[in-house]
């Protein structure tokens, strides 16, 4: 009996606790997003916000990447969740805005709305309505991260060109170097992977061809810039199928391997894992000398209003405030992503070289357009790709899995 | 001769047990000593011990994680759940073992025909109905889930043993005039108790351990359980293995020491349910 | 008599019912609450068009053919049943196969046999978060404990996670050591209610172990082996948690160790790297896989329990 009573008065304990903390400020909004490791910077900037409208306070709250849709849908559908939502890009956004989650945003509620580029905008517009429902937040660019000093203890020059690279990579093999550190073991980054090395093979006329309709991924071009990928395998690291992005990070953090595809996103992940690396960020091997440097870019997604919020002007104060220079300043240099905002002014040497690559740079040609409807580019090629990287299937089968699932639902695509 | 065959027996099974539990110790045994190592010493030397026993890591789990929190959550919780589901189904399955009433079978067939039902499938709804009630991202929520997930094994259970009890007692109680409460509550509950123990443990591991429920339900950092807690934190230090294994660690210490202590009551606890 | 009768009886009817249900009233809102009204709205979004993510409009059995026979789709469910499948049957083989030779072993209650029950059964009150995440890290291919161990016998590093051939096996293997205890001690317990005697008798019949095992003690547990085959069945069809910690929501690599749990996970709530959410084919999966479940669940009770009359 006693363990029994025991029990109960931990059941009223509990419940107790659940409402005192549910217990809440009026004027208190709070922030969702998928990025934990951001919390530092994020409490500091909403600091800075509270300063400028003391009676606003901001709230961090966080959740695990791979929930995080999960969590949000589930939360927006019973008219719930964040005051302020982080969103990624392109068609994440656009099935929540679908539904009537999001609140339109425009000049009267978010003047900041001005200081953003035309193509960032388009990232955060519902293509139905033309209407911006979330405020850019940042662009990333995926290119080549190089260990400075492996290549200068072993003597060598970063490859600019793709033959450079495969002279290179022998060279880094023979002295026990891994040269490519990537591996196969991330779902969400192989794409990436295959944006990076693919991209300058492809050039921004496949992408025209291939957005206006003349041509599908069976194009012979997009072929042969996969089978590329396949002359990359003897420069990974043994078991590369196995080896995730992050054991990739710290095989090139700790100078086992020499080059690392990656994404700006993590210059200041790396920087504070190992302070003392002297790296660059360069763009991809070009398909051949004299090309232009082309990475790859994309935005990342936006700051949204959830329109069941019960503190809306509160919300649209603090996105208004995101799209401000001041905001992008200080975001640009305390978490080393590139705000798109115009003007922002990025200190950081590694940071403005990646911005300038960005003037050159191709859009990440999945997330841009293929992530509308089901089935996405995102899904097919994620499941391809890494059987082609095994030897399980060619380029020529992912390339048509690729098209003909998206024929579903992309008209040009259709009977190709 | 056939002394000689048994022995010979019994050695290939001591052998068997014997590479059977190191199989399922060694594990463990790593896991606990990497808790100790820095992670250039986990990736240099995987197998030794560590060299000097470093504390470095369980700081960092004590200091950057809410540990103690989740680790709080996850026994209010648990132990919430636990005791609304013998609550709710000692007070059912005492109505369908004791007393002849008309839809009693139906009673019985619907409880147990949430047994074979996957709850996770109607995760959706299941949201939109406590957000309704208003108690997403609370523990009562939860602990409502946990304890409707429960109650069809945890009735099954009860009423199987409820109708083994003897029907003098209750008779001669009622002779006496006693009223059904008290027949109830002083006469056959405390004659209930082997069974409630077995309902108890069976309930308690798989709420202890579940990690998808407050995946969706709870958001609020300061509400999150512990198996929970464990995918945020190993999503926050994916590289640094030596905090990693000390968090799993710790995640599974409270649950070992209390197995380790009550063995055979776990293991009749979760056995049982199937056996049955 | 009888008008008496009624007369003194029907307040103490109304009395009674009115106690039973009492007792039941608890435990059935619980249910109709929490189980009974989300299943059926589930049921329900089944048949709904979502676009974004509300319902659109009523399509009938749309989302069932699309998850059944539409390309990619039907390729994803059926890729992901076959995992199923596989897993089933490697489950019923090697787990339950080792867990009879281990509670056998049991049974003889050599020295140390109470250590040994407790040891093997550990695993089992971990949470499945704890053990994939374990041996996620042990089967890393560079840094990893399963290939550092093998390296001394000079294999060199093997990516088990990472390559679709080792994929589902690595998972399965974590899967065995997490339950293997489970079974074992269940089919303990069957071989415990084999009465002595009849053990006694085969002993003095000079039958040795392996015939004591294969004639006498394996057609007497049954029971036993129907539970396990049943649970074995049920949790092979609604596996979630280890292969959703150690390969992810995609399945990965390339959808080798993709299963229902997963795709139907994914379909509902879409993944951040992979996008769009679809309550409506979601909730389809979802019933399918409820359906085929309890069905073949209900099918082999039935036989298996006939089966168990004839021996």
């Amino acid at each position: 009996m006693s363990r029994r009573r025991i029990g109960l008065a931990l059941a009223a304990a509990s419940f107790a606790w659940g409402f005192a903390t549910s217990l809440a400020h009026a004027t208190e909004i709070s922030f969702w997003t998928w990025r934990q490791e951001d919390k530092a910077a994020y409490n500091e900037l909403f600091a800075d916000f509270t300063k400028a409208n003391p009676d606003i306070h901001v709230k961090f709250e966080s959740f695990p990447d791979e929930n995080y849709p999960t969590i949000v849908s589930t939360a927006l559908a019973g008219g719930k969740g964040g005051d302020v939502i982080h969103t990624h890009a392109y068609g994440w956004l656009e099935q929540f805005v679908k539904a009537g989650y999001f609140e339109p945003l425009d000049m009267a509620t978010v003047p900041s709305l001005a200081n953003q580029p035309a193509d960032a905008l388009v990232s955060g517009t519902y293509r139905a309505d033309k209407k911006v429902y979330s405020l850019p937040f940042a662009s990333q660019t995926l290119g080549l991260f190089i260990n400075k000093d492996v290549f200068a203890k072993a003597g060598l020059t970063p490859p600019t060109t793709w033959d450079e690279f495969i002279t290179v990579s022998k060279a880094l093999k023979e002295k026990g170097i891994y040269p490519l550190a990537n591996g196969m073991g991330t779902s969400w980054f192989n794409e990436m992977f295959v944006a990076i090395f693919t991209n300058p093979f492809l050039g921004p006329d496949f992408v025209s061809d291939l957005t206006s309709g003349k041509t599908t991924f069976k194009d012979p071009r997009y072929v042969a810039a996969l089978g590329k990928l396949l002359e990359l395998r003897p420069y990974m690291p043994d078991g590369f199928e196995g080896i995730d992005y992050e054991t990739a990070g710290q095989l090139f953090l700790s100078g086992k391997a020499a080059m690392l595809a990656g994404g700006s996103f993590d210059i200041a992940t790396y920087r504070s894992q190992n302070p003392a690396i002297n790296m660059d960020f360069v763009a991809p091997p070009m398909a051949k000398a004299g090309d232009t440097p082309q990475a790859t870019k994309f935005f990342d997604g936006g700051y949204a209003v959830n329109s069941k919020s019960a503190s809306k002007e509160a919300a649209l104060k603090l996105v208004n405030w995101m799209g401000t220079k001041e905001f992008g300043d200080k975001f640009s240099a305390l978490l080393g992503n590139i705000s798109p905002i115009k003007g922002v002014v990025i200190k950081d040497e590694l940071l403005s070289h990646v911005a300038k690559l960005n003037e050159t740079a191709m859009p990440h040609i999945n997330v841009v357009y293929f992530r509308f409807e089901k089935p996405t580019g995102s899904e097919l090629l994620q499941g391809d790709i890494t059987k082609m990287m095994s030897g399980s299937i060619t380029p020529d089968q992912l390339a048509a899995d690729l098209t003909d699932g998206l024929a579903k639902w992309y008209k040009p695509f259709q009977g190709k | 001769m056939r002394d000689r065959g048994e022995t010979i027996g019994n050695g290939a099974i001591q052998l068997l047990l014997a590479v059977n539990a190191v199989i399922m110790i060694y594990p463990l045994f790593v896991m606990v000593a990497s808790s100790f190592k820095t992670n250039a010493e986990i990736f240099s030397s995987p197998l030794s011990l560590p060299t000097h026993f470093s504390t470095a890591n369980l700081e960092k789990v004590w200091t950057e994680t809410n540990f103690v929190r989740y680790l709080a959550n996850s026994v209010g919780i648990t132990a919430a759940s636990v005791a609304l589901i013998l609550m709710f189904s000692t007070l059912a399955g005492y109505a369908i073992a004791r007393y002849r009433f008309r839809l009693s079978s139906l009673v019985l067939m619907f409880f147990l025909s949430g047994m074979t039902v996957p709850l996770k499938l109607a995760i959706i709804p299941l949201f939109i109905q406590l957000d309704t009630l208003g108690l997403v991202d609370s523990y009562l929520g939860l602990v409502l889930v946990y304890v409707a997930m429960g109650i069809p094994s945890a009735v099954f259970i009860m009423t199987g043993f409820l109708r083994t009890l003897p029907r003098e007692l209750e008779e001669s109680a009622r002779m006496d005039g006693a009223s059904e409460l008290r027949i109830m509550w002083s006469i056959m509950l405390p004659l209930a108790r082997p069974a409630l123990v077995i309902v108890a443990i069976q309930n308690a591991v798989p709420i202890w351990n579940d990690f998808f429920f407050p995946l969706v339900l709870i958001t609020s950092d300061n509400l999150k359980t512990l198996p929970q807690g464990l995918t945020v934190f190993v999503g926050e230090f994916t590289t640094d293995w030596g905090v990693l294994f000390t968090g799993l660690t710790l995640a599974a210490l409270p649950i070992t020491v209390l197995y380790i202590v009550l063995s055979k009551q776990f293991i009749s606890g979760i056995t049982q349910g199937a056996v049955k | 008599m009888t008008e008496g009768w009624r007369h003194t009886a029907k307040p103490f009817a109304w009395r009674r019912s009115l106690w039973i249900a009492a007792l039941l009233t608890p435990a059935l809102l619980v249910m109709v609450l929490f189980v009974l009204w989300p299943l059926l709205s589930a049921f329900r979004f089944a048949f709904y068009e979502f676009n974004g993510l509300r319902p659109s409009g009523f399509i009938g059995l749309e989302n069932f053919r699309q998850v059944l026979f539409e390309k990619p789709y039907s390729d994803w469910t059926w890729n992901a049943f076959k995992h199923n499948v596989i897993a089933f049957l490697a489950l019923m083989l090697f787990e339950n196969g080792t867990a009879f030779l281990i509670a056998f072993a049991l049974l003889k209650a050599l020295p140390g046999h109470r250590v040994h029950q407790v040891i093997v059964f550990l695993p089992v009150v971990l949470s499945a978060v704890i053990v994939g995440f374990l041996w996620k890290l042990f089967l890393h291919p560079l840094f990893g404990l399963v290939n550092q161990l093998l390296g001394l016998v000079g294999i060199g590093a093997i990516p088990w996670l990472g390559n679709e051939h080792t994929a589902l096996g690595s998972i399965l293997f974590a899967n065995i050591w997490h339950w293997l205890g489970f079974p074992a001690l269940v089919l303990l317990a069957g071989m415990q209610r084999i009465s002595k005697d009849v053990l006694e008798a085969a002993r003095l019949d000079g039958a040795g172990d392996l015939a004591l095992m294969t004639k006498i003690v394996w057609p007497l547990i049954a029971p036993s082996v129907t539970i396990v085959t049943i649970l074995t069945f049920i949790g092979s069809f609604n596996w979630f948690e280890i292969p959703y910690v150690m390969a992810g929501l995609t399945g990965s690599p390339g959808g080798s160790t993709d299963v229902l749990g997963l795709y139907f996970y994914r379909t509902a709530f879409g993944s951040t790297t992979t996008g769009i959410q679809d309550f409506g084919q979601g909730s389809a999966l979802a019933v399918l896989m409820f359906v085929f479940v309890a069905g073949v669940t209900a099918i082999a009770l039935r036989y298996l329990r006939r089966r168990e009359i004839e021996q």
